[in-house]
């Protein structure tokens, strides 16, 4: 969409701006600018032609301080390292503000999973972890999913992670099929972390007057799982959309309808009850929340000059440029950060980690209840400080996770 | 350090060679590309007490003859493309001399020169602890390079030995004798160097008596090579170092060089010769040329003016693309870089073997194996080119690339 926004290096931005804010000094923020750990991998594959591939695979371990890396494998043809450094870094702020016990980390190979055979993608999954090996491990590195990759990606990780070792590690990575120790609620864990989030935003701002109207950019995992949470929390979801255009009834859409819709065709667009709308205006739909829930850089500077809702809880990584944030925060506009509104995802694979290490599997209740504390807590923490340092939601929240990052590094020392 | 000219050259070279092995574009894909490529963020507490974070790389080109093998560089230029382009050509260097082992780099962006003693060894321990899950005895095994040395290479093995509870020697090469290095490895490449030569005047059926020789550089390699071949009789003629050269027809003792070279620091100027510049070096009447210094000193303005009948290459590639085929149309002999100047890491080999077995040869035995080597390894190139009617160069590239891509198929491609 936005093609000239580096992702990374607005990331590098942000923190330096944190890293004013809370007078950080330049060697401990020049330490934070650059990953830990970046390893580039050639990935050979015997295509079901006979030919051999070689494709590039990547994975960047940003900090560990604050204990091991955590974030996703994306199988895209749009990856590429510095993408991945910036997601890294993301996921590293993510785990610091909600206060669990991991760093940052972010893998990918170049390819396009849709143009792959299961064999093919079988094989690549297999090749990719076996390079990862000497540095993954359930105390070092845990892997999830993300973009192009599923639970029986993970299953196939977990499994060429395990013949090595020679014995069942479900610890390697999280968001696996539940019956190799995968978590109950694990699938609708971001979508449910950023409702919770966002109940809590309009309750304390006392923002919930009559009919909520919410929009949902995306129709993924992510997306499709928030509209469902909206439509079920009582509110009314006014506009969908997914990469082939938006739609639009201000009435309201049946989620389950549109998903009906979609499987069918292939796309929320043309559904009957709507009508249907460009991803353009999608942002320019007039309702209370906004729900970015697709990929990285969405709402740019001349979007978020047209956008007419109140609130802004970001299901997506990154969504927001730097320009765009700007914008929305001269406009009055509140933005719920990325770092906190899709926490969800991680602190569920935390709790998959954490049954895996004891052996001892939660019921869905244990886990949504225990997701909903964390939520909660993480909320308060950000309002607290944005309140304390007169600044907006992402200020507070990067500000809490920088600090909580130095202060690991700092009580640690520096090895040697 | 290196210019892009010498990764696209590597890249010509290793073409050349696919092309008459007919490998398919999978392989050449799969050959082109490292394996690994690891970049880390290193911190160290300044003796000021600031934190200023440097850059270090370890690329893993290629691991299917054996574990990685590779030096470290610590130098302001080193870059990503440097350190892929010299990992490769270790890969091919030791295959050609069949050592079982694969190619690797790494370095560190930074300038020894200005880091204090305890600033060097914290940058070092902090360095090889963050590569520490990709080296080790059976894996990837660092060595020195420019801007390294056996005191790095000890504090090398001691942050890997305490990370794994125990002395693990064998995790590095280029070791002080004190903790596992090995007699002979200071004057190997020289002497590696020095074996080729006798074998191509073999070859060549030359039989003068005291050879001309004329030698470009004056750091370890070309000091070590001026004193075997002085040892051994030869006419040094010419000598040089970064400040110019010095030449005397009638020969140079390298030794009185090498004492006049510690007060003055240069061999420029070294009484009882003439001065000459570094481009007049190279058009010196003599029998063998030996390039010991940096990358690219060969061109095609040069190339003409040489009168060796026989240029040894001791540094990595020294000759541009357009002076070897100067070169090779004047039919002067080349023994190119891969095969010239493996002798390092043949004997860094036999350091690690040592360490393996824990039992140590004195130096003759060293050098014995290494001639060995050198000699098989002349040979099989040779006689490749001869009956294949190639260039040297070609030769050993084919030599090399042949046998890593046969191991690479013999194994299959995992899973």
């Amino acid at each position: 969409m936005n093609e000239e926004t580096n992702i990374y290096e607005e990331e590098k931005l942000r923190l330096q701006n944190i890293a004013n804010i809370t007078n950080l000094d330049a060697g401990f923020l020049e330490y934070l600018q650059y990953p830990k750990r970046i390893l580039a991998v050639s990935v050979p594959v015997i295509m079901d032609s006979g030919e051999l591939r070689i494709f590039d695979g990547f994975r960047v371990q940003y900090n560990i301080n604050r204990g091991p890396a955590k974030g996703g494998i994306r199988f895209h043809s749009s990856v590429s390292l510095d993408k991945l450094k910036a997601l890294a870094m993301v996921m590293t702020w993510k785990c610091a503000v909600t206060n669990i016990p991991f760093g940052g980390a972010k893998g990918g190979v170049i390819c396009d999973p849709k143009s792959l055979s299961r064999k093919e993608l079988e094989k690549l999954t297999r090749r990719y972890t076996f390079e990862l090996i000497p540095i993954i491990g359930p105390e070092k590195d845990i892997p999830a999913p993300d973009i192009g990759t599923n639970p029986e990606v993970m299953a196939w990780i977990m499994d060429t992670y395990s013949m090595d070792q020679g014995y069942s590690v479900p610890g390697v990575v999280t968001g696996k099929p539940v019956v190799l120790g995968g978590t109950l609620g694990r699938e609708g864990a971001t979508a449910r972390g950023c409702i919770y989030i966002t109940i809590s935003l309009l309750e304390t701002l006392n923002l919930i007057k009559g009919e909520m109207d919410f929009a949902v950019q995306g129709f993924g995992n992510v997306g499709f799982n928030a509209a469902r949470y909206v439509s079920e929390s009582g509110f009314r979801l006014v506009a969908l959309s997914d990469s082939k255009g938006g739609i639009y009834n201000p009435k309201g859409l049946n989620v389950l309808k549109v998903k009906e819709h979609k499987d069918k065709t292939g796309s929320v667009i043309n559904f009957k009850d709507a009508n249907t709308i460009t991803n353009d205006e999608l942002f320019e739909v007039k309702c209370d929340v906004f729900i970015p829930a697709a990929i990285e850089s969405q709402i740019t500077a001349r979007r978020a000059l047209k956008m007419k809702c109140k609130v802004i809880s970001e299901a997506a990584n990154i969504p927001t440029t730097i320009g765009a944030d700007n914008i929305l925060r001269d406009r009055g506009l509140v933005v719920i950060p990325d770092i906190l509104t899709n926490a969800g995802g991680v602190v569920v694979s935390y709790f998959e980690w954490v049954q895996d290490a004891q052996a001892y599997f939660w019921t869905e209740d244990d886990v949504n209840q225990r997701l909903r504390k964390i939520m909660k807590r993480s909320f308060e923490d950000v309002y607290m400080k944005s309140k304390e340092m007169k600044c907006n939601l992402r200020t507070a929240a990067y500000a809490i996770a920088v600090t909580r990052v130095i202060e690991a590094t700092k009580t640690r020392g520096i090895f040697p | 350090m290196i210019e892009k000219s010498v990764w696209e050259m590597t890249l010509k070279n290793l073409d050349k060679a696919c092309d008459f092995l007919g490998l398919d574009d999978g392989i050449r894909s799969y050959l082109r590309e490292p394996r690994r490529v690891l970049e880390v963020s290193i911190p160290v507490i300044m003796d000021n007490g600031s934190v200023k974070i440097f850059k270090g790389y370890r690329v893993q080109h290629n691991t299917n003859r054996g574990p990685a093998k590779g030096g470290i560089r610590f130098s302001p230029e080193v870059n990503m493309d440097e350190i892929k382009a010299l990992a490769m050509i270790m890969t091919w260097k030791c295959a050609v001399v069949d050592i079982p082992y694969g190619g690797a780099k790494g370095g560190v962006a930074c300038d020894p020169q200005k880091l204090s003693v305890g600033e060097l060894e914290r940058l070092t321990r902090r360095y090889v602890f963050e590569i520490l899950p990709l080296i080790g005895p059976e894996k990837d095994i660092p060595a020195p390079d420019v801007g390294t040395n056996q005191q790095i290479m000890a504090w090398i093995m001691d942050t890997y030995s305490m990370a794994q509870g125990y002395s693990v020697p064998g995790i590095v090469t280029g070791k002080p004798i004190s903790i596992g290095g090995s007699l002979g490895r200071e004057g190997a490449t020289a002497l590696g160097c020095i074996y080729t030569l006798h074998d191509a005047v073999k070859v060549l059926g030359l039989n003068e008596e005291r050879f001309e020789i004329v030698i470009q550089g004056f750091g370890n390699v070309g000091w070590n090579a001026a004193r075997f071949l002085y040892d051994s009789g030869m006419n040094i003629v010419a000598l040089s170092d970064i400040n110019g050269g010095i030449y005397n027809q009638n020969g140079i003792n390298p030794y009185e060089v090498f004492d006049f070279c510690k007060e003055s620091g240069t061999v420029y100027g070294f009484p009882g010769t003439e001065s000459i510049s570094n481009k007049e070096l190279f058009g010196i009447d003599c029998d063998i040329l030996i390039p010991a210094a940096i990358e690219n000193q060969i061109t095609e303005k040069n190339a003409k003016d040489i009168k060796a009948k026989i240029v040894a290459e001791a540094a990595n590639a020294p000759t541009t693309p357009e002076a070897d085929q100067i070169l090779n149309d004047r039919g002067i002999f080349i023994i190119p870089d891969l095969l010239c100047n493996a002798g390092g890491v043949t004997v860094s080999y036999f350091e690690w073997v040592q360490n393996v077995q824990a039992i140590f040869w004195n130096e003759d035995e060293v050098n014995q194996k290494l001639r060995a080597i050198m000699d098989k390894a002349f040979r099989k190139v040779y006689e490749f080119s001869k009956q294949n009617n190639l260039d040297m160069r070609l030769a050993a590239n084919i030599n090399a690339v042949s046998k890593v891509a046969l191991a690479t198929e013999m194994r299959g491609i995992y899973p």
